[in-house]
């Protein structure tokens, strides 16, 4: 069997759409046939749950009874890959917390495959962020997501100081997330569905809906972009490597 | 919501063959009579008895929607608003011919779009025939466009069309026609002295009253009707031809 494979999504500020890139996420592993589960920290009203209700739990990360909710059943639960959204400035905190209940130890010993999604702000703030949770990474897979979705301006950074900060972190790789048209980006929101369900025409039950098909097709192309890049740093292999790496297609 | 037809289709997994087509004419050179082909097809489709929506993405003066107001809407594609009344409209399950007048300006977009959103994939989903009819001049341009248009929209069946009032085509082998119910259209030339009764919006060619309305001496009514029969002729062998290429599809998908 696998070994279980757990993956942070988190940012020190809110509003740079880390729940898009964990929604992406759920949705790439379910192209892929791979079990996941989901924890959203936005506690007590969580936006990952609203999008993936059947997968998603709302917990809060600081808490010993929510952390035994979550790590003591890496190795027993039916799902292989665990996507934590962590709430917005949680991460450093989170990251310490992990740390102190040995996680970050077993990680390094191999038992765990573990990944950190840092999307990544707008702002230099956020890099001051990676200066923070470098320290407790360990050998995880680190990923800095600039995430574009919902800005329409360029990233503002001196490459200088982005690069000083870039390398504080052994291995890091970059992640681009495209810009998705906003009237695609709404839609999907109203439809409160994720982006497969969006783009094979299907609403939160299974049953078959009637969204707009250049939406549809705007979000499908936007999903394989993103996808793209996932396969690009080879996410599938990280958490399993035999899975097969060619599911491309979105459903339709 | 009730299952649309398409998804009932999907669902019982029988091969079906489409039931309507859509038709973009297209070049990316201005005046090589893309407009006068548009209306050609959409007057066939109406002398045929079917219901036909056109939709016309040119400006400016002679445009199909100004020579055919009750069927051509005037349509456009730079924000998305535009898309979604355009395309959302082209593959809608309403047994409804379509037919696209692609204005040359618009040509780049629409198919990069097209090509983005999936249409031509979408549209053979749900049962409908998608078809290129492509108005070929000697210009690389235009042979450099036709021949990327068959790498990127392969499902839809690109018709060359030879325009004969533009000359003989002696470049026809620049536009090779792949297989799948494709042989080039051939627009004959109507004589020069009749061309001004038909160049005045609005002008429909199914028009009953046409030679009462238009003041058209009987004479030239019957050069034009000769004129539109070796046309509709053409029409309803590319039909034909592409009916014949989906069916051989699903004979092959089935045994």
């Amino acid at each position: 069997m696998a070994r279980p494979a757990v993956i942070l999504v988190g940012a020190d500020k809110g509003g740079v759409g880390k729940t898009t890139v964990a929604r992406t996420l759920l949705d790439y592993f379910g192209a892929h046939n791979t079990a996941t589960r989901a924890f959203d920290t936005e506690s007590p009203r969580g936006t990952l749950k609203r999008f993936h209700p059947a997968v998603t739990e709302v917990v809060d990360v600081t808490s010993v009874p929510d952390q035994m909710k979550i790590f003591d059943t890496l190795g027993n639960a039916a799902a292989k890959v665990t996507v934590i959204d962590v709430r917005a400035g949680l991460l450093s905190p989170t990251l310490q917390a992990l740390n102190d209940i040995g996680f970050i130890e077993s990680a390094k010993k191999g038992q765990i495959t573990f990944a950190v999604f840092h999307i990544l702000g707008p702002s230099i703030a956020s890099l001051q962020e990676i200066a923070e949770t470098s320290q407790f990474v360990g050998d995880a897979s680190y990923y800095l997501v600039k995430n574009h979705i919902n800005d329409t301006s360029f990233f503002e950074w001196d490459p200088g100081t982005y690069n000083s900060y870039f390398k504080q972190i052994k291995g890091a790789e970059e992640i681009t997330i495209p810009k998705l048209n906003e009237m695609a980006c709404e839609q999907v929101e109203v439809a409160s569905v994720p982006y497969v369900s969006f783009v094979a025409n299907k609403n939160a039950k299974g049953e078959a809906a009637n969204y707009s098909f250049v939406l549809r097709g705007y979000v499908r192309h936007w999903l394989g972009n993103v996808w793209g890049e996932y396969d690009r740093v080879k996410l599938a292999d990280l958490v399993s490597p035999k899975i097969e790496n060619n599911v491309r297609q979105v459903a339709g | 919501m009730p299952p649309s037809r398409a998804d009932a289709r999907a669902a019982s997994g029988k091969v079906m063959s489409f039931r309507y087509s859509v038709t973009i004419v297209a070049s990316p050179r201005p005046r090589v009579g893309k407009t006068l082909l548009a209306r050609l097809l959409t007057d066939f489709y109406i002398h045929e008895g079917r219901s036909v929506e056109a939709f016309d993405l040119n400006s400016g003066e002679g445009t199909l929607a100004q020579f055919m107001p009750e069927h051509a809407t005037a349509s456009g594609i730079a924000d998305i608003q535009g898309q979604m009344a355009l395309f959302d409209k082209l593959i809608a399950d309403d047994d409804t011919t379509k037919v696209v007048d692609l204005g040359h300006e618009s040509f780049e977009s629409f198919f990069t779009l097209a090509k983005q959103i999936g249409f031509a994939e979408e549209a053979r989903r749900r049962g409908i025939a998608p078809a290129i009819l492509f108005v070929i001049t000697p210009d690389r341009t235009s042979v450099e466009a036709y021949s990327r248009l068959r790498s990127r929209l392969p499902q839809a069946a690109l018709t060359p069309v030879h325009n004969e009032i533009l000359g003989p085509a002696q470049h026809r082998d620049k536009y090779p026609t792949t297989g799948a119910g494709t042989a080039p259209v051939r627009l004959s030339a109507l004589a020069p002295g009749l061309r001004r009764y038909i160049e005045k919006p609005p002008f429909s060619f199914s028009d009953a009253r046409l030679a009462d309305a238009k003041g058209i001496p009987i004479e030239v009514h019957i050069e034009l009707q000769r004129w539109l029969r070796k046309i509709y002729l053409e029409f309803r062998e590319l039909d034909l031809r592409i009916l014949l290429a989906d069916l051989q599809s699903s004979i092959r998908l089935q045994s």
